[in-house]
């Protein structure tokens, strides 16, 4: 029974690493524009490979160009995508996410804005001081959930059953209640007005996998 | 749909794990801290303060649901359903929602106050506490050094579980043994009856097994004795499983329109149809397979041992009457009907046969549930999983409780005395409805305090006048104390009031029946501090008898059930009082089915379960006694082992002379039923002396010169209807319970008063129209009302639901204020004038034939337009 339990429980814990793996990929791809290092690590032949089997097509450009031209030409896309001025496409859920019911979106600090953070901060964890976007950033919801499944894995790896579900709880609440009802929607907008492949890319890839995080998260609750 | 597969997002993982692991461009992350996974801040997302999540138990009604609390800044802001709760899983109805505006109803009584004005006229003064407690201190001392500790009356209406262990405790402590219940106006009839046929009493329906649910006389899914646990229940059977759900009612009620069918019956006549029933099913033998093996644990004739072809033939002579077509006559239902849910009943298995207060609430009320008991029975539908179980709660242990010897007034909590009208053979829940009428009998000096706990005798009885009147009367009842929460109707006539806490405010253990056959261990916590000097009657009760000098372990209410908590085997081991706070409920999973099956003694396998090792076989009970115990005696006629020292019965003699079945108390020693070559436990007894064997027929009612088979007598009152009579029944919505939740200003905004209901032909007959003015006259008075034409009503029948109409109990249920009453933003809100007409001031006190029990729907009366 023990040896059939710590067997489920590594099955568990390797789910949650993979897991916890791409939402902190993801988060830091949206946190910031790219920064060298990151740059020559996803221009590495395996992860290019990987690319590829997802489907993304960067085109031989993205990984022929020089370092710093393709940095300048991200950041530069990257401006233009997220922060503006101009027309621009904000990585905020507030934005995205439509609330039929009360019909609060479409703005900043929105009604989402404030439950995002009221989540965040109801799971234990606070926004570090020197945190300067708004609460709701993708890559903050990214992170959240990054953080809630490193406890999940935590919790397999301890024996502790009861918390993991407790956890895997919370992150599908979270995907339910904000994930699902707008990064899909925010991706294929980014999709739609990226000029560059990378971002374009990989706004199909994140949406991809929060549509796929919906269609498995139940599973991984029935399974646990 | 995602474009992702599994493999592609296990490759995409496993690089950006690599990614991750080589640390670079990640370094400014946004949140800092640990995810907590238990008790982690909550914060609300409509106001924005924390909140504090805290698992409690509902008290609305006595379903009790376990259920969470939500508090932001000390003030309760939600109830929800606790989502751990086997019982409710997650669900508890709208008056368990509303009940937070109780806590801050501006009726709500604060302080202890003692009257200044004529008794009723609604003068008081606030006094402190120590007064209040050295009033009722000293009163019951009086009365106790006087050596008539029962003239201290104690009257509860609604007080269970540790509530009930501990203040029902305390107030034996004082030396009174007259304490007043509330059952005789619930369904204590169906109770009698359960008693006398399986012990015990209380039936779950094992709705998550079942393939058929048969309904009589109970409006499941808006309100009953276990009602979310239960309702939601049964909405799954019907969606999910596609259950049959068939339901008899006098109106058509929200559970019949959503049944699969609705079949009307004229009121009280359920029995009839029953006994009908039971006739196809002897006729066609759809009693073999299932039935017959069950018969063998049944007594169907005279000898306990006789056999199953003895006892099906007795079954059928008795039955031979009870034609579809005879039922047909007294309940309009037709015979085809009743043959056609007959079989399917019998042959659906398994079938659940869901009756309550609908179905007793009637002259021959116990014996209507002792006709079910044999349908259940001749079909094997007892006790097994899908059937009518045996109810399975919580098992708490009780901290210690000190105790008296009491003395207790005769022939008031029974009904009249043996050999005058309205008394009663077996009234093993008492005669509530019947107590004014008795103190009005027996007259001055009976009584010298009364207390009443969360009870109010002039609204929750029949013949509201002679309420009153004894209520006023000072000579009758010289010093009334009413322990209430907010400024009840009979609290208008008391001289003291003690502001009691309501439920949100107080602590206590649960045990309420379990649907799933478990058994749910689940509390109550207060969610805020009792508001202004409201204190818990409980807390009250540990200073009184206390200041008496005796001696608690325990200062307050929530100690005694903590300790009471930390004591209970399981829980205790689960983490006791602080896994219970935390998590709200508890079980111990295993379900239990067949409970007549526990053998006691079986020699041929060798099991024994008395002391030492017997394996001696049965053919001579007498000689085994003595294996039992020394005062150990089997008794023929009821194939019973029992302790005679237990009973009342002053010598062995004596108690072999007058026999198990007529020794009093015999019950009390009750060991083991011999069932052929078995002893088995079998359905013990617990209030009345029977043996092990399902007890459909009944050696006691032969005793008391009543039929032992079920029997339908027409009651004297309907026994000549004129062609104006009507039957007025009563009934409840769900948003409101009987008397208690008027004063919830959401509940009563939804559900302001009561329209009689009358069908179209009555009212065209009248020359009433819908909204019109009425009045409805019965033998004992007159009470006004506004129409609800409508076709849901049967034809012969005036409905009146029973909550509305108080004439006290604060503005929403009555237009009138509290004494103290405070201004309230919502009172712009109230948007009815009318505050309803209670139908039990028409309603006369009188009681089943058997248990006496309050006959709520036999009452006839006349309708007119006012």
């Amino acid at each position: 029974m023990d040896s059939a339990m710590n067997a489920k429980n590594k099955k568990s814990v390797a789910l949650a690493d993979q897991r916890i793996n791409v939402y902190g990929f993801l988060a830091g791809i949206y946190r910031q524009e790219l920064v060298p290092d990151l740059l020559s690590q996803i221009r590495t032949p395996p992860f290019r490979g990987v690319l590829s089997d997802l489907g993304a097509n960067l085109g031989d450009e993205f990984f022929a160009r020089k370092d710093e031209d393709m940095i300048e030409d991200l950041a530069v896309e990257y401006t233009r995508l997220f922060m503006g001025p101009g027309k621009h496409i904000p990585p905020y859920e507030s934005i995205h996410h439509e609330r039929r019911t009360d019909g609060d979106w479409g703005k900043f600090w929105g009604a989402s804005t404030v439950e995002v953070k009221k989540f965040i901060e109801t799971a234990g964890l606070q926004y570090k001081d020197d945190f300067a976007a708004l609460p709701d950033h993708i890559s903050v919801e990214f992170e959240f959930m990054q953080k809630v499944i490193e406890r999940e894995r935590d919790a397999w790896a301890e024996g502790d059953r009861d918390k993991a579900l407790y956890c895997l709880k919370m992150e599908k609440m979270f995907i339910d209640d904000h994930l699902i009802k707008w990064v899909p929607r925010f991706c294929s907008e980014v999709v739609s007005n990226a000029e560059l492949s990378f971002y374009r890319e990989i706004a199909k890839i994140t949406g991809n996998f929060i549509e796929f995080e919906k269609e498995n998260i139940d599973a991984y609750i029935s399974d646990a | 749909m995602s474009t992702i597969t599994r493999r592609n997002f296990m490759k995409f993982a496993a690089a950006s794990g690599a990614v991750l692991a080589a640390g670079k461009g990640f370094e400014s992350e946004a949140l800092a801290g640990t995810v907590a996974t238990q008790t982690g801040r909550d914060f609300s997302p409509a106001t924005g303060k924390e909140r504090k999540a805290i698992p409690s138990a509902c008290w609305q009604c006595v379903s009790r649901d376990s259920m969470i609390g939500f508090v932001e800044d000390g003030r309760l802001v939600k109830l929800e359903g606790h989502p751990k709760s086997i019982r409710g899983q997650g669900h508890i109805c709208a008056r368990g929602q509303g009940g937070l505006t109780s806590v801050y109803d501006p009726d709500r009584i604060l302080y202890p106050m003692r009257r200044t004005g004529p008794r009723g006229s609604g003068k008081w003064k606030r006094i402190s506490w120590d007064e209040a407690i050295s009033e009722l201190t000293g009163r019951i001392k009086k009365l106790r050094d006087a050596g008539h500790p029962e003239k201290f009356l104690f009257h509860y209406g609604r007080m269970k579980a540790s509530s009930g262990k501990l203040i029902g405790g305390l107030v034996k402590a004082t030396g009174t043994g007259s304490i007043g219940n509330h059952t005789g106006v619930c369904e204590s009839a169906k109770w009698t009856a359960q008693e006398m046929t399986w012990g015990g009493h209380f039936d779950n329906w094992d709705i998550d097994h079942t393939k058929y649910m048969l309904i009589m006389g109970s409006n499941i899914l808006e309100t009953h004795t276990n009602h979310m646990s239960v309702a939601h229940r049964i909405m799954h059977a019907k969606i999910d499983r596609g259950v049959p759900m068939k339901t008899f009612d006098v109106r058509m009620s929200n559970t019949a329109a959503k049944s699969d069918e609705w079949i009307p019956i004229k009121q009280g006549t359920d029995m009839a149809v029953v006994l009908a029933m039971t006739k196809v099913v002897l006729d066609k033998g759809l009693y073999k397979g299932d039935g017959e093996e069950f018969l063998k644990f049944c007594k169907c004739t005279p000898k306990h041992d006789d056999t199953v072809a003895n006892k099906i033939a007795a079954l059928k002579k008795h039955y031979a009457n009870y034609t579809p077509a005879w039922a047909e006559k007294i309940s309009g239902v037709p015979a085809s009907t009743i043959e056609k849910i007959a079989v399917e009943f019998a042959t659906t298995k398994p079938a659940v046969l869901i009756a309550y207060r609908g179905a007793v609430t009637n002259y021959n009320g116990c014996d209507s549930e002792r006709a079910r008991q044999v349908l259940s029975s001749l079909t094997g539908n007892v006790d097994a999983p899908g059937t009518n179980c045996k109810a399975v709660g919580a098992g708490w242990k009780s901290a210690k409780v000190p105790k008296a010897k009491t003395k207790k007034v005769k022939d008031i909590f029974d009904g009249a005395p043996k050999g005058e009208p309205e008394s009663y053979p077996f009234p093993t829940h008492h005669a509530s409805h019947q107590v004014l009428s008795r103190i009005k009998a027996k007259g001055p000096g009976t009584f010298d305090l009364a207390v009443w706990y969360c009870y109010t005798p002039y609204f929750a009885n029949g013949n509201w006048a002679e309420n009153e009147a004894v209520l006023k009367d000072e000579s009758l009842l010289p010093f009334v104390i009413s322990c209430d929460t907010s400024y009840g109707d009979s609290t208008h006539f008391a001289d003291m009031i003690l502001p009691d806490a309501t439920y949100l405010e107080r602590f206590d253990w649960e045990d309420m029946v379990d649907p799933t056959q478990t058994g749910e261990y689940y509390i109550r916590q207060a969610l805020v501090k009792p508001l202004g000097e409201a204190r818990d009657f409980g807390d009250v009760m540990i200073e009184v008898v206390n200041r008496l000098g005796m001696k608690t372990n325990y200062k307050t209410k929530e100690e005694y059930v903590q300790q009471s908590v930390d004591m209970t085997p399981g829980v205790k081991e689960a983490g006791g009082w602080a896994y219970m706070a935390k998590e709200g409920v508890w079980n111990a999973g295993k379900t239990h089915y067949f409970s007549y099956k526990e053998v006691i003694l079986d020699p041929k396998k060798q099991v024994c379960k008395v002391g030492g090792s017997v394996y001696e076989d049965l053919k001579d009970p007498e000689a085994i006694c003595s294996y039992f115990g020394d005062d150990v005696l089997f008794d023929n006629l009821a194939g019973v082992w029992w302790h005679w020292k237990a009973s009342k019965a002053h010598s062995e003699d004596e108690a072999k002379q007058k026999g198990y079945y007529g020794t009093k108390y015999a019950y009390k020693g009750y060991v083991a039923t011999k069932m052929g070559d078995i002893a088995y436990k079998g359905f013990g007894p617990d209030k009345v002396n029977k043996s092990g064997y399902m007890e459909l027929w009944s050696q006691i009612l032969v005793d008391a010169g009543y039929n032992a088979l079920p029997e339908w007598m027409p009651a004297p009152n309907q026994k000549n209807m004129g062609s104006d009579d009507m039957h007025l029944t009563t009934y409840k919505v769900c948003v409101q319970t009987h008397s208690r939740t008027q004063n919830n200003k959401w509940l009563t905004e939804i559900y302001p008063n009561n329209h009689a209901w009358i069908n179209p032909k009555d009212a065209g007959k009248r020359g009433i129209s819908d909204g019109d003015k009425i009045k409805v006259k019965s033998p004992i008075a007159e009470m006004t009302s506004y129409a609800h034409v409508t076709e849901n009503a049967q034809p012969g029948h005036i409905h009146i639901a029973h909550h509305m109409g108080h004439i006290q109990y604060g503005r929403y249920a009555s237009g009138n204020k509290a004494p103290e009453g405070r201004s309230d933003p919502d009172d712009k809100n109230i948007h009815w004038k009318w505050h309803g007409s209670h139908p039990n001031q028409v309603i006369p006190n009188w009681g089943d034939r058997l248990s006496g029990f309050q006959r709520w729907n036999d009452t006839v009366v006349t309708v007119k337009k006012a």
